[in-house]
């Protein structure tokens, strides 16, 4: 729905500020993690040091991001959806902040096994990682457009990243099972893996609070609708 | 009628002279609870806190359809005595109007005009000066005139003088908006310990006001009545577009 613009411009410039804001730093995590994952898939520790030293621009713009927003607090006292939109940026920048310490997380990893040979080609890390990304840029969307069905479509997301983290960890066991040195490497992978899945968690926890910002309620915490629709 | 209602509208229009002010209001006010009531200005706030003392009357060419029940009772039965009603439910104005008398008499002067047991005046004065938090202020100087007082303490005498009358519902239009923010916290923090022992009906512009101390609000705009909610769901999340576009601030 078309909302009317508020009577201060001003207030309504700084709230469009918030949005931009969470855009930049949506659009920084997202390359940081396919630049992460660059560095390991192209063996290039240069650039895993420097997505770890990006991380920091992340970090100082989430910090300033949040401390806009509580000043809107202070000063604008905001209620009903302007309340609920200041509320739902100050958590979604620190789901991003988030993303971005995993992104980092992962460039540290891929240092670590560029130091080593290569244990097998890397096929479902990448597919993952194309998942997540794609995951943050639709559930900023979602936040940007207020739209339920896509926060929808990431929560329906993340489920087929846990399948594919599972499925990852499956395949990794049988590797370390058959040839004992290979674990160092492949618990390494799973530790990518992982991060990979909890970044999936965050984008859905982004999608979770857009729902609550446009409707009111929360869908946190509960168990997922799909699981609900199975017959008994 | 449920026990914890105390004032029923039903479908209520009002009108000055040919002009209608107020348009098919239905609404039930809680008992022991603050509502407020919030809208821009013209909307009818002060018309509709006015019909429920029947101060209305008092203004020529007016004119009521419907019915307003306080408890069982239509208030504007031929048989009921508006005087009797204006005792019942209190009134507090915008500008502190104490009368140029003794801060006592200010208190003792509603109580001894009408047939009330005002055989401990002195008790009365010091307890409704207790009840609005003014006693402590005051006790030392209760025959020097009101008008020496701040604006906030005599606001706090003029809830003391309704209160003496042992109202059951204080009716209060924009009772801090001529106030600084200490007197305004202080008449707040009062109408928060009042409820206990009264029903509240208070107009207010300012919005954080209205979600500090009410229970309830109901917006309204252009003499109708656009939505009525518990004051938490108001300003999370209110049920009307037009009233988050009000208390959001989009309009004009
Ligand atoms: N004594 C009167 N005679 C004629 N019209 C009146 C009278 N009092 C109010 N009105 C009209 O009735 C409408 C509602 O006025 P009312 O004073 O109830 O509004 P309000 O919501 O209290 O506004 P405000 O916030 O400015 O106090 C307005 O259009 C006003 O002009
Ligand atoms: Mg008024």
């Amino acid at each position: 729905m078309e909302e009317r613009k508020h009577t201060s411009s001003h207030y309504e410039m700084e709230l469009q500020e918030i949005k931009n804001g969470l855009i930049y730093i949506g659009v920084l995590t997202e390359t940081a993690i396919q630049m992460a994952m660059k560095s390991l898939t192209e063996r290039d520790s240069d650039l895993a040091h420097k997505v770890i030293k990006d991380d920091d621009e992340i970090d100082t713009l989430d910090t300033d991001l949040e401390e806009r927003c509580i000043k809107i607090l202070a000063l604008r006292q905001p209620t009903a959806i302007d309340l609920r939109f200041i509320t739902t940026a100050i958590k979604i920048t620190g789901h991003l902040e988030r993303i971005g310490d995993m992104a980092a997380n992962i460039a540290e990893k891929a240092i670590q096994l560029n130091e080593e040979p290569k244990l097998k080609p890397y096929i479902d890390l990448p597919r993952m990682a194309e998942l997540v990304g794609e995951m943050i840029k639709k559930s900023l969307d979602s936040f940007i457009g207020n739209d339920l069905n896509m926060a929808e479509e990431v929560r329906r997301m993340e489920q087929v990243t846990d399948d594919l983290n599972e499925q990852i960890f499956r395949e990794l066991l049988t590797f370390m099972m058959e040839d004992s040195k290979t674990i160092h490497r492949s618990l390494m992978i799973m530790q990518v893996s992982k991060n990979l899945e909890r970044i999936a968690d965050h984008a859905k926890g982004i999608a979770d609070m857009v729902t609550y910002m446009v409707t009111g309620e929360s869908v946190r915490h509960q168990s997922c609708v799909s699981d609900e629709k199975e017959p008994a | 009628m449920d026990s914890d209602i105390i004032i029923k509208l039903n479908k209520v229009n009002f009108y000055y002279g040919q002009s209608r002010a107020l348009t098919d209001i239905t609404m039930n006010f809680r008992k022991n609870k603050v509502s407020a009531l919030i809208g821009p200005s013209g909307c009818g706030k002060s018309t509709l806190l006015r019909l429920l003392n029947r101060m209305n009357d008092l203004i020529d060419g007016t004119r009521i359809e419907g019915e307003i029940f306080f408890e069982e009772k239509n208030i504007y039965a031929k048989d009921v005595d508006p005087v009797e009603i204006r005792r019942k439910v209190g009134m507090v104005f915008q500008k502190p109007n104490p009368f140029p008398k003794t801060i006592y008499n200010n208190i003792a002067y509603g109580p001894k005009l009408t047939s009330m047991n005002t055989d401990d005046l002195d008790t009365l004065v010091e307890q409704s000066l207790k009840q609005a938090v003014l006693w402590d202020e005051v006790k030392d100087i209760l025959n020097k005139s009101a008008m020496n007082l701040s604006g906030g303490q005599q606001q706090r005498l003029c809830i003391a003088r309704a209160l003496a009358m042992k109202p059951d519902i204080l009716l209060m239009d924009e009772p801090t908006s001529a106030l600084d923010p200490i007197s305004t916290a202080k008449i707040e923090e009062l109408i928060e310990e009042l409820k206990k022992n009264y029903t509240i009906i208070i107009v207010t512009h300012n919005m954080q006001q209205a979600a500090r101390i009410s229970d309830e609000t109901a917006f309204f705009y252009l003499g109708n009545m656009v939505e009525y909610n518990k004051t938490e769901k108001i300003f999370t999340n209110p049920d009307v577009k037009h009233t988050e576009e009000y208390i959001t601030g989009r309009f004009g």
